[in-house]
């Protein structure tokens, strides 16, 4: 190689190890400002957490806690109250309808009862006919014949009485029946209404507050992601340390490849240090094209993982506040509706109350009637024994009397079955009117109070939720301020990297011109790389390396392997005790 | 408060050990080279020191030479901290009397439990 090569390579080396010289200075600066900057960003970042932490401690008290079992428990008794009340209102117009059919009935037992009366009145008659004929020996029947008409006359009135009053008992009902055929469709469907409205506002409280509860999960999330993008942080900052060393190095082996050309110009064949110097300069090419990448990686790791720390604290931490927030205010607003839907139940209630009001006093009539009948039955029956006791007294001559006396046999047997009929028909009455009194239990202040007790339940725990609610407003204004903060130390820390960027571009230049010394250095002698002995290159070159990643550079170097790569380290290498 | 002394010629190396290692508690005290951090552990006590292995006017396996040296460094835990991975460098540190090694990068978390391991 001639002298002027030999010396315009030197020159080049020697001006590539300055400038590895100046850039292993400014980023060394660069590289402890990011530093610093980044030490800034995760005391913010503590910040933060702190104040998350402690609004995720106030979600997470006993009372806040309570609010989404209590929701649930207010549903439960929410939907069974109005369920209740959709079945007690059909089944309250199935025994109106059953009652009619039963007073329908209860009347023409009344008709009957009234020919019976009509009946007593014609042997009332027949006797007092019978008395005259047999003149003094027919005075015993004169007290049949009275007895006969005051009983007729009672019977009559009696039965009249039973009529009007099962008549107007079903005029009564009848409208009741109306009113309620006409209402309760109504009714349910606003109940139904009532019902899906409950549902979904339950429905989307409980979806709220599961979101709420699943806030300490979320947060204990980006805490992990946080934590792990630092350890990432920490791990790449110190990858720092790996490529000033590398650079270091080749400055050395710089100047070892320069001695060489030194101590080996020749201007015939080509001498071992030419060789050296050229297998030096192609392994310095490999180690700053590794270096290069390495910088790449870890720069890029430690842009990318500021970047996640600043969104998981802007939008994961930060968004923990508004949450609970919003979650609040829903949470009051549906109760609020769940009252509202409460209270108009209470007014359907109210409604179906009167419409079937009056039962009671068909209880009364019921029980009186009763009774009534079966005295009838059994005045009719002494009536009888009694005509024919005194007919058989007197023999053939009271004949028409012993037929009399038959004939109220007759009639007391007759009303004796129609009274069963009666008493039948006013028994089914009677449950009736127990039915519809345990159906009308469903719309006593009992049900609503069971209702009240569940939404107190729920309002107690919405307390709580206020409380933390305000108290996170409160760390949100801080979260707020640190985020801003945080968001200026990132913006702060992208132009450190920019400028650590820019410092490591250098190394390209470096590159270029290192690549046109190995070039000019083959032109001028080719066959250069003929001459390598490959163990003595490694001796050489291997001395001041102290990386793993070095030593795997030079081997591909002299042995035209792909260039190795750092991998990425995301966490760091563990401790080996001795 | 335990106190932690790291050695390294790089900044950001110490930079990070001490940004680990305070927010674990510690109290960490820096030193730039081998010479610097012999002169800070004979005017302190510390209960753990991390060093470099290479670095400018005294190397890592010097400074453990001359702490153990010292009657207060006996026992004190000596955990090196480097980009060495051969064996007979550790072969070396451990002659030395280092307690441990890491090769690097370290990771925040194992270097702060074996800080809590080594400091009892």
């Amino acid at each position: 190689m001639s002298v002027a090569a030999s010396e315009s390579i030197v020159s080049t080396l020697e001006k590539a190890r300055r400038e590895l010289a100046v850039l292993a200075r400014s980023s060394e600066g660069e590289i402890a400002s990011l530093t610093r900057g980044f030490e800034d960003l995760a005391g913010q970042t503590n910040a933060i957490l702190s104040l998350a932490s402690s609004i995720i401690a106030s979600i997470e008290s006993e009372g806040v806690r309570s609010v989404l079992p209590s929701v649930q428990a207010l549903g439960a008794t929410a939907r069974r109250f109005v369920e209740d009340r959709l079945r007690a209102t059909t089944g309250i117009l199935d025994t109106v309808n059953m009652e009619v059919h039963l007073l329908r009935h209860l009347s023409r037992v009344a008709d009957s009862q009234a020919t019976i009366a009509l009946k007593t009145r014609v042997l009332t008659m027949l006797t007092n006919v019978e008395v005259g004929r047999l003149g003094a020996e027919g005075a015993g029947f004169e007290y049949l014949a009275t007895e006969l008409s005051k009983f007729s006359n009672a019977l009559s009135e009696d039965t009249e009485e039973l009529a009007d009053q099962t008549d107007t008992r079903r005029t009564t009902i009848e409208a009741t029946r109306r009113v309620l055929a006409a209402e309760i469709p109504q009714l349910r469907e606003e109940f139904a209404r009532i019902d899906a409205n409950l549902g979904d506002e339950l429905a989307a409280l409980e979806e709220g507050l599961t979101q709420l509860s699943g806030i300490p999960l979320q947060f204990k999330s980006c805490v992990e992601e946080i934590a792990e993008q630092i350890a990432s942080v920490v791990a790449a900052i110190q990858s720092h340390d790996i490529t000033r060393q590398q650079l270091e190095h080749v400055q050395e082996a710089f100047a070892l490849i320069c001695g060489e050309l030194h101590t080996g110009r020749s201007q015939d064949g080509i001498t071992p240090e030419e060789s050296r110097a050229h297998a030096g300069v192609s392994i310095q090419i490999y180690q700053l094209q590794n270096v290069r990448a390495s910088i790449e990686r870890w720069t890029s790791q430690i842009r990318s993982c500021m970047e996640v720390i600043l969104n998981t604290s802007a939008t994961g931490l930060a968004g923990i506040s508004p949450l609970v927030v919003e979650q609040e205010t829903q949470a009051t607003a549906k109760l609020a509706h769940i009252e509202q839907l409460e209270s108009e139940s209470r007014r359907y209630s109210e409604r179906i109350r009167g419409a079937v009001g009056g039962h009671s006093s068909l209880l009364q009539l019921v029980g009186e009637h009763v009774e009534k009948s079966k005295t009838v039955r059994q005045l009719l029956h002494l009536l009888s024994l009694n005509s024919i006791i005194e007919a058989s007294r007197l023999g053939e001559k009271a004949n028409a009397i012993l037929e009399i006396g038959k004939g109220i046999t007759s009639l007391s047997t007759e009303w004796g079955e129609i009274t069963d009929q009666s008493e039948q028909a006013m028994q089914e009455i009677l449950k009736l009117v127990d039915q519809t009194g345990e159906l009308m239990q469903t719309f006593s202040e009992s049900g609503h109070e069971r209702l009240r007790e569940a939404q107190e339940a729920t309002r107690s725990g919405l307390d709580s939720l206020r409380q933390a609610a305000a108290f996170t407003a409160g760390q949100a204004r801080e979260i707020q301020f640190a985020t801003e903060r945080m968001q200026a130390t990132g913006k702060v820390l992208g132009q450190d990297g920019d400028r650590l960027d820019a410092s490591y571009r250098r190394v390209d230049a470096v590159l270029g011109e290192i690549e046109a010394v190995r070039r000019q250095m083959e032109a001028d002698r080719p066959g250069i790389m003929a001459e390598y002995d490959t163990a003595e290159l490694e001796r050489l070159y291997s001395i001041s390396y102290t990386t793993e990643i070095e030593r795997e550079v030079l081997h591909a170097a002299l042995f035209g392997l792909p260039l190795p790569v750092a991998a990425e380290v995301s966490s760091g290498n563990d401790v080996e005790l001795f | 408060m335990k106190r932690i002394l790291s050695v390294d010629d790089s900044a950001s190396i110490r930079q990070m050990v001490g940004f680990t290692l305070r927010n674990a508690g510690y109290e960490v005290a820096e030193a730039v080279d081998g010479r610097d951090g012999l002169a800070k552990a004979g005017g302190s006590k510390f209960d753990l020191v991390i060093t470099d292995l290479n670095m400018p006017n005294m190397d890592g396996l010097q400074l453990i030479e001359a702490l153990r040296k010292q009657p207060g460094y006996t026992f004190v835990p000596i955990l090196m901290l480097t980009t060495e991975s051969q064996a007979e460098k550790k072969d070396a540190g451990r002659k030395a009397g280092a307690t441990g090694w890491i090769v690097k990068p370290f990771s925040a978390d194992q270097l702060i439990a074996v800080a809590k391991k080594l400091i009892k």
